[in-house]
């Protein structure tokens, strides 16, 4: 490998979203002819970093060469003019179109401006047959629509082979697939490699990156931490330059709930679940853990009765029905979603309705409220989650990450909730406000609500939680109690749990 | 320094400065359309369409592409069916305008399942719901319109109650702010803006959205007849396409108050204002003997103007 | 025969019967609705299947068609032309007064009646792609510009069309209506057409417009030819409304948008964007035309017609909004 003239060079690479820093001062340097891994835990700035050089991300401040020239990366197209390809895990296909036609959309061939679907079929036929043992059955000009999950990845694989890249940027590309289908993809890259194409690769799953990878970053809050040849390191040293210093992390909590049972859950079935039963008891911290999207999520919007669902939940004994938000909040169930912009909040609204909208009818008079009422109530949430404001009055878009999720918060808070189910909850919050949200969670724990928290990051399960569920496609694979709880625990459990099935179950079994 | 920045950008404060700057234009353009007595007259002109655009205001908050295209036609609706029970009788005002507004809000009822439950767009619904409209009203009229104001109901909107302000006019005011309470001091109110800033958000915050959107669609069909109400009271004869021209700017002065297309931002003061901008000018394109079709354009390009000051769409990269 | 030959025989047959599986009407409910209206109204007026009755149902039929596929292009470009009546308006007063009812101007007013189409849909293209504005408002709004336009070229309704117009659209030719003639050369214009790039472009940006743009689709550019496409197809709608009734008018467009929207909506083209073809949105004028003449032929009395006609229309808008493939997200 030649490390004097990288045919991908990033440096300086700054980019904020609001009060959030997702990357500050990453670098990558990656020549022609590897494949380079880009590692890191959630939200530490890879896929962004991978964004930067795809075009699709305008950061704010990046120092770009490729093949030793200093270039601007304005927009994919640029992006494309300079031999870069992307594929993410969200796809970018056009459902209604077929499979040929999406293979070659914005380079489509043809004549005066008349497309011919023989050139297209033909010009999509070497990369179907290429990864046609992954691919299966599926046609040239089938709908896209009509495959499965894993079929439209490997088209997605398609589209960007078809560009001929010189640089690749496969972003959990893999994440959908079937074991077999993954070893075409690895095939692929190991033909583009041979070409001397430079892959760049980012992955969850710790065993492809040890497979498929010549070299590795490893980037951190923004940061890149290091530079490893992968064949010198083991999985496990991989690992802990990924957490970073194992020893800080300090469990707070000292003996395990004994309060009575408050939340059971049985036989809950629906949309990335099946047949999930567990149960919690009143002052309980309970983590989600296992690799992201295994249903974490969907089992919180499920007991919040925001999706539809079978199976029975109970809060205190008494059935749950789970036919909407609002009779669950009636039962004390609250949610602190997700996607703070779209679910959490209304950003556009000011501080006192967001705080406001979820408890006013408790203290409306026939539909009409008092307005300083209202303003108390808000307040109090204000200074008992001290959240800093300039006033009741500015929307929730001027705040910070931090302070708008501690909004949402309270919000629910003012319900006097029993069982509080958090979803990432300090997803893109500053370290600063990350402390004072698990405050609010101890506070809330110790008063007797019941907490169950779904976080992508693993320090934060350790910190927090009682008892870790460890979940894999959609149903509780194993559990982990009190000073058990480490993130070398979590992160292998997740990983053994997925050697395991993983590769039985495919893309079409698993909806 | 700063809040008078903040203040000079309000739209509310634009809207206004628009409307004083276009009546002393109009002042000097012709002598006598800035008298009082004119002011009054646009005012009360003003008022039909600041009615209607009550319901519109509240729908586009409701977000989702919400629009009412119907409100013209229902308006209309709602003074054929008003007058004709009235018949110039006193005795029947009560009863002529009952009818029309629960006709209206069984409209609007309906206007509200279709898209809450059929899950048609809005615009496609209203507009179904104008044509269906437009043949309810032939099949009333039989073609031939022939309702009468009631005396009460014209000498409200064209008499001069406390000292020289019409009466509809008060109506006007009052509704204005019970409209504003409506929106800023009841669960309803937050619940629409809710609604409107983020769907997903309020559903997942316990806000009945359902509910909220057919109520937001019923109120918009029950103002625009009252609209319509007031409209007769003025021209104290009928016609059968009496307020079909209203819907356009009842869009129009809803964008002009400052409320974002988009929904869950605004309020009814500046439609209120907006009504008495497109209104001033409108008499102004009138006193400079503008032509009908020269008017119809103007229309159309000052909304077409205001939206690309208010209401742009986001580009597709981040 | 060699054997290449014979390979490129079969190569061409299949591409043959791709041609033909490309051609199917968008859904089997909108085949299925089509069905059903022809038949009600061939049973409820016997006179509706002779010569004559062919040639003037088509002939009424035609400018809904042409702008139901004018307004196929928006919708399946992911936008919206609330304006489209108002286009043919101004398009068919304008043509009107460039031919001056002089003999020997048809293709002046012909070429007058694209062009004014044209230009208004690139209006509307200009304001939606580079202005971003919201297609429903902005079109509504372009809508009334352009129908003051059409009451400043034409204050009232009048004038007179070279008979070279009319007379077309009353001939046969081998037997067969001139009228029904041009809604067939409508559908095989399309397939003719449908293989241009920009079609492509169409669909792509409305079926997903961020997809589309990350895979280099010009999004804006494909958004502005659907207006402009959109309007130059009105133009021709103008033409045949021209024809049609002999003289101008500039409040013709009245239910047109209404109108295009339900047959697009009926011809299985999802107002989301993506989805159908303009041969369904040909379906969806037809069946709604034949419905319309089904409750002339029932005997409603005048006054209750266009009730029952507005009822139809949002029948058949909730039907279609109920059978819809809803988009998971």
């Amino acid at each position: 490998m030649n490390e004097s003239s990288p045919l991908v060079r990033l440096r300086d690479v700054h980019k904020r979203y609001g009060g959030v820093r997702a990357l500050q001062g990453a670098t990558l340097s990656a020549v022609g002819g590897e494949v380079h891994g880009l590692l890191g835990p959630n939200g530490s700035g890879k896929s962004t970093l991978g964004k930067v050089l795809a075009g699709s991300v305008r950061p704010d401040r990046a120092d770009i060469a490729i093949a030793g020239s200093a270039v601007q990366i304005g927009s994919p197209r640029a992006a494309a003019k300079l031999g870069v390809s992307a594929v993410y895990q969200q796809l970018s296909l056009v459902e209604e179109l077929s499979v040929s036609h999406n293979l070659v959309l914005g380079q489509e061939p043809g004549r005066v401006g008349f497309l011919s679907d023989r050139a297209a079929k033909a010009k999509a036929r070497p990369i179907l047959e290429r990864l046609g043992p992954a691919l299966g059955d599926v046609q040239a000009d089938q709908p896209v629509r009509d495959l499965t999950p894993g079929q439209q990845q490997l088209v997605e694989i398609g589209k960007a082979l078809l560009r001929e890249p010189r640089i690749l940027i496969l972003d959990e590309a893999t994440a959908s697939l079937h074991r077999d289908q993954v070893q075409v993809v690895f095939d692929v890259v190991r033909e583009l490699k041979e070409d001397g194409v430079c892959v760049l690769f980012v992955s969850h799953r710790l065993d492809e990156i040890m497979e498929l990878c010549d070299r590795a970053t490893i980037l951190r809050s923004g940061e890149t931490v290091a530079e490893t040849v992968i064949d010198t390191v083991s999985p496990e040293e991989i690992v802990r330059l990924m957490v970073g210093d194992v020893q800080t992390v300090e469990r707070e909590q000292e003996e395990p709930a004994e309060g009575p049972v408050r939340l059971a859950v049985r036989e809950l079935s629906g949309k990335g679940l099946s047949d999930v039963a567990f149960e919690a008891r009143a002052g309980e911290i309970v983590g989600l853990g296992g690799l992201q999207g295994q249903g974490q999520s969907e089992l919180l919007s499920a007991l919040f009765g925001a999706t539809a669902n079978s199976g029975s939940v109970s809060v205190d004994g008494r059935p749950v029905r789970l036919a909407s938000p609002r009779s669950a909040a009636a039962r004390g169930i609250a949610l602190v979603p997700g996607d703070r912009g779209s679910q959490g909040t209304l950003p556009a609204r000011p501080i006192l309705e967001n705080l406001t909208v979820a408890s006013m009818r408790k203290r409306a008079s026939f539909g009409f409220l008092r307005a300083a009422r209202e303003r108390a109530a808000s307040q109090r949430m204000v200074d008992e989650l001290s959240i800093k404001v300039g006033g009741l009055a500015e929307p929730v878009s001027s705040l910070s990450g931090g302070n708008a999720q501690k909004v949402v918060f309270g919000k629910w808070l003012l319900n006097e909730p029993d069982v509080i189910l958090l979803d990432d909850p300090t997803k893109g919050v500053d370290i600063g406000a990350k402390s004072e949200i698990y405050r609010i969670i101890r506070g809330l724990a110790r008063a007797g609500t019941t907490v169950i928290i779904n976080s992508s990051e693993d320090r934060e399960l350790v910190t927090l939680c009682d008892r870790v569920l460890v979940m894999f496609e959609g149903d509780i694979r194993a559990e982990i109690r009190g000073s058990e709880i480490t993130e070398e625990r979590l992160v292998q459990a997740a990983l053994r749990i997925g050697e395991g099935t993983h590769g039985e179950t495919t893309a079409e079994s698993a909806t | 320094m700063n809040n008078l920045r903040r203040v000079v950008r309000d739209p509310l404060v634009i809207a206004a400065l628009i409307a004083i700057a276009l009546v002393v234009a109009g002042g000097i353009v012709s002598p006598g359309f800035a008298s009082p007595d004119q002011i009054v007259n646009m005012l009360r002109v003003a008022s039909f369409l600041g009615l209607i655009a009550i319901g519109q205001t509240l729908v586009v908050l409701s977000g989702g592409e919400g629009i009412d295209l119907s409100v013209g036609t229902v308006a209309t609706l709602g003074a054929i069916l008003a007058s004709r029970t009235m018949a110039g009788d006193n005795a029947m005002l009560i009863p002529g305008v009952l009818l029309a507004l629960v006709v209206a809000a069984a409209i609007g009822v309906t206007n509200g399942l279709g898209i809450v439950f059929l899950k048609i767009p809005p615009f496609v619904m209203t507009l179904g719901m104008l044509g269906v409209v437009s043949g309810l009203i032939l099949v009333v009229t039989g073609g031939v319109a022939d309702g009468r104001a009631a005396p009460a109901l014209v000498h409200l909107v064209n008499g001069r109650l406390f000292f020289g302000i019409p009466g509809i006019l008060i109506v006007w005011a009052a509704l204005a702010v019970l409209v504003t309470l409506l929106l800023r001091r009841t669960t309803f109110g937050r619940q629409l803006y809710a609604t409107g800033a983020g769907r997903e958000a309020a559903r997942l915050s316990g806000v009945p959205v359902n509910r909220v959107l057919i109520t937001t669609y019923t109120l918009s069909s029950v103002f625009a007849a009252l609209g319509g109400i007031a409209m007769v009271g003025y021209s104290q004869q009928v016609f059968l396409n009496l307020a079909n021209d209203l819907t356009l700017p009842s869009i129009a002065a809803v964008i002009i108050g400052g409320t974002l297309v988009a929904g869950g931002v605004g309020g009814y003061l500046g439609s209120a204002i907006g009504a008495i901008v497109l209104t001033v000018l409108t008499s102004l394109l009138t006193t400079l003997s503008m032509p009908e079709w020269a008017r119809i354009v103007v229309q159309g390009a000052v909304l077409i103007a205001l939206l690309a000051v208010y209401g742009r769409q986001r580009r597709l990269r981040s | 025969m060699t054997a290449t030959d014979k390979a490129r025989e079969i190569e061409e047959r299949t591409a043959f019967f791709d041609r033909v599986k490309g051609i199917r009407v968008a859904s089997w409910a909108t085949g299925l609705l089509l069905a059903a209206a022809a038949v009600v109204a061939a049973v409820l007026q016997p006179n509706l299947l002779t010569p004559y009755g062919v040639s003037s149902t088509f002939a009424t039929f035609l400018p809904l068609v042409l702008v139901a596929v004018a307004q196929s292009f928006v919708v399946i470009g992911g936008g919206l032309d609330l304006s489209a009546g108002a286009i043919v308006a101004l398009s068919s007063v304008v043509a009107v007064q460039a031919m001056r009812g002089e003999e020997g101007t048809a293709l002046i007013g012909f070429l007058a009646a694209v062009g004014t189409g044209f230009a208004c849909g690139a209006v509307n293209g200009l304001i939606v792609s580079r202005l971003r504005l919201q297609p429903l408002i902005a079109t509504f709004a372009t809508a009334s510009v352009f129908s003051g336009l059409a009451l400043f070229v034409l204050p009232t309704p009048g004038g007179t069309v070279p008979a070279a117009m009319t007379e077309t659209f009353r001939q046969a030719i081998a037997g067969v209506p001139v009228s029904l003639l041009l809604v067939v050369a409508v559908a095989i214009g399309w397939l003719a057409l449908r293989k241009l790039r920009v079609f492509r472009y169409i669909r792509a940006s409305g079926g997903n417009p961020a997809a589309a743009y990350a895979s280099l689709v010009p999004v804006a550019g494909a958004r502005f030819a659907s207006y402009a496409i959109c309007g130059a197809v009105c133009g021709l709608a103008a033409v045949a409304v021209l024809g049609n009734s002999g003289s101008g008018d500039p409040f013709i467009g009245g239910d047109l948008a209404l109108n295009s929207i339900a047959a697009v909506v009926i011809g299985g083209i999802a107002l989301r964007g993506g989805i159908g073809s303009p041969i369904g949105a040909i379906a969806g004028a037809i069946t709604l035309s034949l419905a319309s003449t089904i409750l002339f032929s029932v005997g409603l009395p005048t006054s209750w017609r266009a009730l029952a006609t507005g009822l139809v229309v949002i029948l058949a808008l909730s039907l279609s909004a109920l059978g819809a493939p809803r988009r998971q997200r």
